[in-house]
């Protein structure tokens, strides 16, 4: 076997190379066939080039707010994988998303409009609402002396998604149907940022979040093989632990405020990519990471050139591919 | 007349009613597995929403079905849209209506009309309990139609798709009520105004316009326009327009920046519903189209708002909004 | 030298599970905690490992409390083997034993030559180096327990503790982990301490034995001495028939029937 850091090099050369070409090649499909070359032609001022724009402006940051969502779904997915000991865990599991779509709904229900650094209201609520989520589960499963029982937190997270759901039934009773029909459309996800705007303003929620999972990374690989041997390896498990649930719960919540949720991106990846690397974590999670950036630009790149002129919501072709998918998970499993 | 409620698209909700109600089938496990299990399920509406689709655009005409046998001049009239209420008070015969919709708001006689519900949950108890003699639903609701069916209550039901279905709407509900000749002469006064504003601008050129009916504030996300198909269109063309979705036989797209810029409109209305406070914010809103500065309406400055419901309800006052939207394409025409 | 000196621990207030546990173990020495299901075994190792701290009481080691001690700095001398081990995901062999060098590195450092050779040595001591590519869910349940002792061998540890090394083991393999925690004991110089339920394990195997019941200690010393009749009765309410057996070469139990 090949020494550890060999392997990573390996991981992230390959990997990486796969997001470049994805990077590369995303920009230039679409709907609309544009030439490069009049696109990064600089004689003609911007603004009469609607080439450059298309590129500029409507492609690529669309093309970047796939990666980066990709990317955190992924990361998201196989910490709390690791975190609840369960192969089968997403970043549904413990009612982030939920608590995300609740707050989307309120801002549209209630009409806020606020806008704050290029980032209008919806983002920022279903973010908000994230954080209220996650906080709950945190205090829910923190609330036991030794600390971080998954029983606990499963049980909550599964307890907060009921209770959200229920809520959002509600405030679409108040609702009028416009206002449905919108937080339907938001809950299919869709990548059209149209501005830089909105990646900058969650960049530096990507890179805390980033940060605190690569110190993560072996710490999850002994925490999996059982709480008591980590403990008795060094590991300081409660505090592992609740790093693993803030990390993974910022990573969804910034990638739910960018595109909506987007599903099974943090149930397939992991997989795909444990069934090339293996199960280590230092190199599941980089290799996850790039991956998950180059899926979703593939399917974000299905969804707007499938049916044109109209344009899936991504979270239908990532719900198409990852739903069979996630059955055959079980299938096997089962066996 | 007040307009204190939130905004409420009726155009959207009259777009969307045709879907919604092939959903209300289905729509309590839609709503279910939606909301209650979202998250987890969400390969379901990627089931769901491609039927739904294919069944929106299918080209059924309008149709009135009556049952039961009743009065040949109701005297106790319920009506559930809006738009027939305004129909109906059109005619001179308001003094006949014993009950309305919610979401009613013209004329202001209307207002003080007893309320049974809305178009996806009426009251039918309420409606029972004022002893109607005629029901006035939309065609596709088809749960309230066994409802009345098996209260015996006489209904008139009606389906529009575009905006010559209006004015046959008129005459069929005329005939209904037994005012056939004044509903014929409200039907010919409209269809004579929509002819001259036709005329007038046969000559002018026509501009590409894009016909905004929803998007989230400070963004150009989550944008609802009206595609080649429905009133919308229809009132666009007569008063001078190209719709810049012509092609795309739809009442409502999503536009992504891609097809904006694109398309290249060279006219863009925004269309609002509620107060003046509401206009002067939307005005200010505009300034998130600079971001496509290739569109020539961005270039031009030919960004435009305009509020009204005469917008979003299919009933007599299309004229005044196609009058409007001619005012707006071609200024120098209509004083 | 480990010392422990009336540590009490409970997970409620109201319902200790140890109860002023005092004990010293010398190094090389091979000893066994002994007990009902129930009697605090498992906690007490924990305890012993740094995982859990005590209410009351302290534990040290060469002098030194455990509580003053980074527990990296713990895990480099203490290395300690669960019951069981099932990882949820497809983790190798070798990935498996190569996680008992975390106590050596640093957060981000990744593993070496060096410790990829102690690693496989570690394999070698427990007979294990063929399995090294294989995932570790296909291996059988003896085979398991030797590759996490393994596992804890990696850690180059001082000390060895084990909870219940043989508990889900049918004889054939709970001989092959007997054999090979002697040998380890014997020939590596691992001071071991381990919890069992088993008398006849705890006979063949520890020269020292300390009996724990209900998180107390009722008797502790040399095995022959503390292996008696009254105290296997005190402890498990059987009446048992202890003798050395010529050809095992060493105390065995025979349980003869319940009592009150």
């Amino acid at each position: 076997m090949r020494s550890i850091r060999a392997r990573l090099v390996a991981t992230i050369c390959g990997f990486g190379v796969l997001l470049l070409a994805a990077l590369v090649i995303a920009p230039v499909v679409g709907s609309t066939s544009i030439s490069l070359a009049r696109a990064f032609d600089r004689s003609t001022p911007f603004a009469d080039n609607p080439d450059a724009q298309i590129f500029f402006v409507a492609r690529l940051p669309r093309v970047l707010a796939a990666a980066l969502v990709g990317s955190l779904l992924a990361v998201a997915g196989v910490v709390l994988q690791a975190l609840l000991r369960n192969p089968l865990a997403t970043p549904d599991t413990l009612g982030v998303s939920s608590g995300a779509a609740l707050g989307a709904m309120i801002a549209i229900t209630f009409h806020l409009d606020v806008s704050v650094a290029g980032v209008s209201s919806i983002p920022l609520a279903s973010f908000l609402g994230s954080i209220l989520a996650l906080s709950v589960v945190y205090a829910l499963s923190s609330a036991r002396r030794r600390g971080l029982s998954t029983m606990v937190l499963l049980l909550g997270g599964v307890t907060m998604q009921s209770f959200f759901s229920a809520v959002i039934l509600f405030l679409q009773y108040l609702a009028d149907f416009t206002e449905t029909g919108r937080t339907l459309r938001w809950l299919m996800g869709t990548l059209d940022v149209g501005s830089y705007a909105p990646i900058v303003a969650v960049l530096p929620v990507v890179v805390v979040a980033f940060g605190i999972v690569s110190t993560l990374s072996r710490p999850l690989d002994l925490i999996s093989l059982g709480a008591d041997a980590a403990a008795a390896r060094g590991v300081d498990v409660l505090r592992s632990e609740r790093l693993a649930l803030i990390s993974a719960s910022l990573c969804t919540a910034a990638a739910v405020a960018l595109a909506g949720p987007v599903g099974f991106i943090g149930l397939v990846v992991p997989h795909l990519v444990r069934l090339v690397v293996g199960s280590d974590h230092r190199l599941v999670l980089p290799a996850s990471a790039l991956f998950g950036a180059a899926f979703l630009i593939a399917c974000d790149l299905v969804a707007r050139t499938a049916f044109s002129p109209l344009e899936l919501p991504v979270g239908i072709v990532t719900a198409l591919i990852g739903g069979p998918f996630f059955l055959w998970l079980l299938l096997r499993a089962a066996r | 007349m007040t307009r204190t409620l939130p905004a409420w698209r009726r155009a959207f909700m009259f777009s969307v009613w045709r879907k919604a109600f092939v959903l209300s089938v289905w729509r309590k496990a839609f709503v279910f597995f939606l909301w209650r299990r979202a998250l987890a399920l969400r390969w379901l509406p990627a089931v769901i929403i491609p039927s739904v689709l294919l069944l929106g655009c299918s080209a059924t005409p309008s149709r009135e079905r009556a049952a039961g046998a009743s009065a040949p001049r109701p005297q106790r009239i319920i009506s559930l849209i809006p738009a027939a209420t305004e129909m109906i008070f059109a005619m001179g015969d308001g003094n006949r209506i014993v009950g309305v919709s919610n979401y009613d708001r013209f004329p202001a006689d209307a207002t003080k009309l007893p309320k049974v519900g809305g178009l996806l949950d009426p009251n039918v108890e309420r409606i029972i309990d004022l002893r109607p003699d005629l029901v006035i639903v939309y065609a596709t609701q088809r749960e309230l139609l066994e409802r009345l069916d098996r209260a015996h209550l006489p209904y008139f039901s009606y389906e529009h798709r575009a905006l010559p279905d209006i004015t046959q709407t008129i005459r069929a509900i005329g005939v209904r009520i037994g005012s056939a000749d004044r509903a014929n002469a409200l039907a010919s006064s409209m269809e004579q105004s929509l002819a001259e504003i036709r005329a007038a601008t046969a000559a002018l050129p026509h501009p590409t316009t894009l016909l905004v009916f929803g998007r989230d504030p400070g963004t150009l996300r989550s944008m609802y326009v009206s595609g080649g198909y429905g009133f919308l269109h229809d009132m666009l063309e007569i008063a001078g327009g190209t719709n810049v979705f012509a092609d795309v036989g739809r009442q409502s797209v999503q536009a992504t920046t891609e097809m904006l810029i694109a398309r290249r409109p060279e006219v863009v209305i925004e269309l609002h519903y509620g107060d003046k406070a509401k206009a002067a914010d939307a005005e200010k809103d505009l300034a998130v189209w600079n971001a496509l500065a290739s569109i020539p309406a961005v270039r031009n400055h030919l960004l435009h708002v305009l509020v009204g419901d005469e917008f979003v309800v299919p009933g007599p006052r299309v004229v005044e909004g196609t009058r409007e939207l001619a005012k707006t394409l071609h200024p120098e025409t209509f004083k | 030298m480990l010392q422990v000196d009336s540590v009490s621990f409970g997970y409620r207030a109201d319902r200790p599970v140890l109860g002023d546990v005092t004990f010293a173990v010398e190094p090389g020495s091979l000893v066994g905690i002994l007990g009902p299901n129930g009697s605090g075994k498992t906690t007490l190792l924990k305890v012993l490992a740094g995982a859990i701290a005590p209410s009351t009481g302290t534990v040290r080691i060469d002098g030194r409390r455990l509580s003053e001690w980074p527990r990296r700095e713990i895990a480099r001398r203490v290395a300690f083997v669960p019951q069981d081990t099932h990882p949820p995901f497809d983790f190798s062999v070798l990935e498996i034993v190569l996680m008992g060098r975390y106590p050596h590195l640093g957060t981000f450092a990744l593993e070496g030559p060096a410790d990829l050779a102690i690693a496989r040595q570690a394999l070698a001591s427990t007979g294990t180096s063929a399995f090294e590519s294989r995932p570790f869910t296909t291996l059988s349940g003896g085979e398991r327990q030797r590759v996490v002792i393994a596992g804890a061998l990696a850690q180059s540890p001082q000390w060895l503790l084990l909870d219940e090394p043989t508990g889900s083991l049918d004889i054939g393999h709970q001989l092959e982990i007997q054999e090979l925690l002697r040998r380890l004991n014997r020939d590596h110089a691992v001071t071991m301490v381990l919890s069992t339920h088993d008398l006849n394990f705890a006979a063949a195997l520890c020269r020292d034995l300390i009996l724990l019941q209900n998180g107390r200690i009722i008797a502790q010393g040399p095995t022959a001495d503390v292996l008696r009749p009254d105290t296997v009765r005190m402890l498990y309410g059987v009446e048992a028939d202890i003798r050395p057996h010529p050809r095992a070469g060493h105390l065995t139990v025979t349980p003869i029937a319940r009592v009150r």
